[in-house]
């Protein structure tokens, strides 16, 4: 009954709705440019969300654990044989996600009768300056968005669900500032915008439909209530390190000073 | 039904070879590949090169490691600015002796090795592991060894900072079949290895103090005279080239990471002390 085209819209409608059911409470992801590069950071309760990929690429997530894993092997995998086969200069972010990763996650999404992933990933890959650096955001059904065509700014934010995503966005928007801030202070704003999308995505779950009227939060008294049951996780692609890998996950003792103020 | 995604469905155990493979990519016919290029070169009295003295030497801070610029076939100088030190990682170094063309496509399969270990992984791979991958490759170059068309001979150097724990430099020296020891103090490959393995016992026996006491300047100018000493008897081995202002290349590999000594030191050290 699936071959009636009517029957297949509506499977994909259920599958789509199945997804980001599941996606919604995922702790979100905040990328911000710092003076040196670009940082990613999430609060994560244990397992590990924030990933190298190459050289120059970083990746994280949010969705089940195993289809986090899975989509980044494939993309370290892509990486790898093309920078092997090639140069590391030929692995690029566009052609990763254009041509590698995003038509096979639309097969997987559209193929109904096998799981899908229940993914949403955040592609960043750091270039010779801050102007060409770049920012992509994956999406289950392998449809993306480049930042260079879209929203054309230096930093982003990745939820499950739209409202939060919007609220961390305007949360960056408002308090930018200054883009050569420090790694110190990035980490403060990071860790910020994170409380305001975890708290908008859980006040989501509470109301029934209803748009809510624009929340006024506390993100710091927010954020260090979370803090109480889980850890905040980020990682740097810095420019001025001198290896060809410019990945670097932060230790715990770093990000605890940093935001030991707030 | 086939799996949409380019998913290894077996256990991911960081081996970037079986990816490879997966790809359609096997090691063996390429180094064979290089090999024969390399044999055709000799046959025509062409451009084949071979290479020639290299060395690594622990010290107070890590390992240093240090090469001659010349290439050569047969009789004939091919190259004077060949580079023998090849970095595969952000603490190692890969020197290599013999056929260039083989060297430099194992050195690429070993740099992604450690790589895409590291990263899918998410733990840098053990020495002993990292020892381990390219005396596999050195094996899988056995026949063309036996044929006396591409043998390496190559020396590896990293510092050990793995788990956390600082262990030192450690310096690796292979045999064309494969087989790897570890260097106690130093080790030297190449056609003038002869020369500078006799200088490093005597220095290190009776030389005032050994060795690994040497500080970061003490070794480097060692390195210089010991390139020198090789190249003295031994035609395949360059020293300083004052002529079009060649220097050897050297490195030293500590806590830090990789430092390459600039050629202006290099320079001063010369003039200065060799």
């Amino acid at each position: 009954m699936i071959e009636e085209p009517y029957r297949w819209v509506e499977a994909i409608a259920n599958r789509r709705e199945y997804i980001e059911d599941q996606l919604r409470l995922g702790s979100p992801v905040v990328l911000l440019n710092y003076a040196d590069g670009l940082l990613l950071l999430t609060v994560s309760r244990e397992t590990c969300k924030i990933f190298e990929i190459y050289d120059r690429v970083a990746f994280a997530a949010l969705g089940h654990p195993a289809d986090i894993e899975r989509m980044r092997l494939v993309a370290i995998d892509l990486a790898h044989t093309e920078g092997f086969n090639r140069a590391a200069a030929d692995v690029s972010l566009r052609r990763l996600v254009n041509f590698g990763m995003s038509p096979a996650l639309k097969t997987a999404f559209e193929q109904v009768f096998s799981a899908p992933y229940i993914v949403k990933m955040l592609l960043v890959e750091l270039g010779d300056d801050s102007e060409q650096d770049s920012i992509v955001k994956l999406d289950y059904d392998g449809s993306f968005a480049h930042s260079e065509t879209e929203t054309k700014e230096p930093f982003d934010a990745l939820a499950g669900g739209n409202e939060a995503q919007k609220a961390m966005l305007d949360y960056l928007v408002e308090h930018n500032g200054n883009p050569r801030r420090t790694l110190e202070d990035a980490l403060k704003l990071a860790a910020k915008t994170w409380a305001v999308g975890m708290d908008m995505a859980e006040q989501g779950q509470d109301k029934t439909g209803e748009a809510t009227e624009k929340r006024e939060i506390e993100p710091e008294k927010v954020l260090k209530e979370y803090l109480k049951a889980r850890h905040v996780e980020a990682a740097v692609l810095d420019r001025s390190r001198p290896a060809t890998g410019k990945f670097r996950l932060l230790d715990e003792k770093e990000i605890r000073a940093a935001l030991k103020d707030l | 039904m086939d799996h949409p995604l380019p998913i290894p469905q077996f256990l991911h155990d960081g081996d970037f070879l079986s990816v490879l493979k997966a790809h359609g990519y096997e090691i063996a016919p390429r180094l064979a590949e290089a090999a024969a290029k390399f044999q055709q070169e000799m046959s025509d009295g062409g451009i084949a090169t071979e290479g020639t003295t290299v060395l690594a030497v622990k010290y107070k801070d890590g390992v240093l490691v240090a090469g001659d610029r010349r290439a050569t076939a047969g009789n004939l100088v091919m190259y004077e600015r060949a580079e023998k030190l090849i970095n595969i990682d952000e603490r190692s170094i890969l020197a290599i002796a013999g056929v260039p063309a083989v060297a430099f496509e194992m050195a690429r399969v070993l740099e992604h090795s450690f790589k895409y270990y590291q990263r899918s992984q998410l733990q840098e791979m053990s020495t002993a592991g990292k020892v381990r991958s390219l005396s596999k490759l050195l094996k899988e170059n056995l026949p063309l060894t036996l044929q006396g068309v591409g043998m390496v001979v190559p020396i590896f150097a990293t510092y050990e900072t793995a788990d956390g724990k600082d262990s030192g430099g450690k310096v690796y020296f292979y045999d064309a079949l494969g087989a790897q020891f570890e260097g106690v103090d130093y080790a030297a490959s190449g056609s003038g290895s002869l020369a500078v393995r006799s200088v490093l016992h005597y220095l290190n026996t009776w030389g005032g103090k050994p060795l690994a006491k040497y500080n970061e300047s003490e070794i480097v100018v060692a390195a210089l005279r010991l390139l020198d000493t090789a190249a003295d008897s031994d035609t395949a081995t360059s020293g300083y080239n004052p002529k079009s202002n060649i220097f050897p290349t050297v490195r030293v590999v500590t806590k830090e990471g990789i430092h390459e000594i600039p050629e202006s030191e290099l320079g001063r050290m010369y003039r200065s002390e060799v």
